[in-house]
């Protein structure tokens, strides 16, 4: 290993190590008022979303959207859905990632003094997930979450991870069925 | 004392993270596949989406040097043009251009301006990416995908500049690939832009 490839992969880990340490996760999720959960069971993925990302690496990346289904097939299965991929499901599953690149300011907030009052820029991850019924067509459950992805994407095990934490944060938030 | 250590661990990432200045370089395998099963590959159908950039949508500049790139270093791996018409591998490649923005980094890390004297600055930059996708002919999936990213602010008009930078893209980005059984030779590809 070269000195300065050396340095490199040290200056990754403590990228690493400061995304993990400050980048908070924001979730949360719709549910449509008056929906019995207890009344689904099955489900199936909906036709695959076309819309890009916003991130090149990860349009028609099947390293990331393998990583995402199987995450959340995994969840479903312990939460006692079940995967039906021949007739209709009562539930067709959606999900969306995005990335946008977004400031922060809050540094700037001179008030309460700072040391570097600069405002930063990160990128910013989003993954959505969308459950329809499929009698009514209607969306009746949309979970989400978004952090910062730092650089998330350029490490396969630390993208895997934060889709890891980022369905099971999601899927946290679904109503139990009775 | 918590804020000062949050400003900073932020500053860190936003000048870790912000790519304009040198190359950010890497990729995504499939771990369960044993690249030393390929031998032959072939171009697949050309990308039809748009690099979001009219100067670089069929720029037939950019696409032969790229190519000839390609091809170059997927011999130094082992791999060879099909002759058959049924190689083991096609390869894609999609160009991008985006418009990012950065607040005054370059001012500070170049010394032109310290402490209070550094106003607030944000800088927009075109970001370029080049991706370049590695599909399994025969079970039609992706096995590799690889990326380079960069600043394409001086490169569109310069073309031997736009070479230089497609070179190093490619050898960097290439130099990541598992290796075929083939390479016969012990020495690894002479690192390139490693600094």
């Amino acid at each position: 290993m070269t000195p300065s490839r050396l340095a490199g992969s040290l200056l990754a880990v403590l990228a690493a190590l400061t995304v993990a340490g400050c980048a908070s996760m924001n979730t949360g999720s719709f549910v449509m008022r008056g929906v019995d959960f207890s009344a689904y069971r099955t489900y199936n993925w909906g036709p695959a979303e076309t819309m890009a990302t916003g991130d090149p690496r990860l349009d028609n990346n099947r390293f990331f959207h393998e990583r995402v289904q199987e995450d959340v097939e995994k969840h479903l299965a312990i939460r006692g859905f079940e995967k039906r991929t021949a007739g209709t499901p009562d539930l067709v599953l959606h999900y969306h990632a995005s990335i946008d690149q977004e400031i922060d300011t809050s540094g700037m907030d001179q008030q309460y003094g700072c040391d570097d009052c600069r405002p930063f820029v990160y990128d910013a991850g989003t993954l959505t997930l969308d459950l329809v019924d499929t009698r009514t067509n209607k969306l009746i459950w949309r979970g989400w979450a978004e952090r910062s992805i730092g650089g998330a994407i350029d490490k396969q095990e630390w993208m895997e991870r934060q889709v890891d934490e980022a369905v099971t944060r999601i899927l946290e938030k679904l109503p139990r069925r009775l | 004392m918590r804020r000062t250590l949050m400003t900073s661990t932020l500053a860190l990432l936003a000048i870790t993270t912000a790519g304009c200045a040198t190359m950010n370089v890497s990729s995504h395998v499939d771990r369960a596949v044993d690249f030393a099963q390929y031998r032959t590959y072939e171009w697949g159908p050309a990308d039809a989406l748009p690099t979001g950039d009219p100067r670089l949508d069929k720029d037939p500049f950019f696409q032969d040097h790229l190519e000839g790139a390609v091809e170059q270093q997927l011999a130094a791996k082992g791999l060879a043009r099909s002759a058959s018409g049924t190689p083991d591998l096609l390869i894609h490649y999609h160009a991008n251009i985006s418009e990012r923005i950065d607040v005054n980094r370059l001012d500070r890390e170049r010394g032109y301006c310290y402490g209070d004297g550094c106003q607030v600055r944000v800088v927009n930059f075109e970001a370029g990416t080049l991706v370049v996708d590695i599909i399994d002919a025969r079970t039609n999936r992706l096995v590799w995908r690889g990326w380079a990213q960069h600043s394409v602010a001086d490169m569109l008009k310069d073309r031997d500049r736009m070479a230089e930078r497609i070179d190093e893209a490619v050898a960097r980005m290439l130099e990541r690939l598992p290796r075929s059984a083939l390479v016969t030779s012990g020495g690894s590809p002479a690192p390139t832009g490693g600094k």
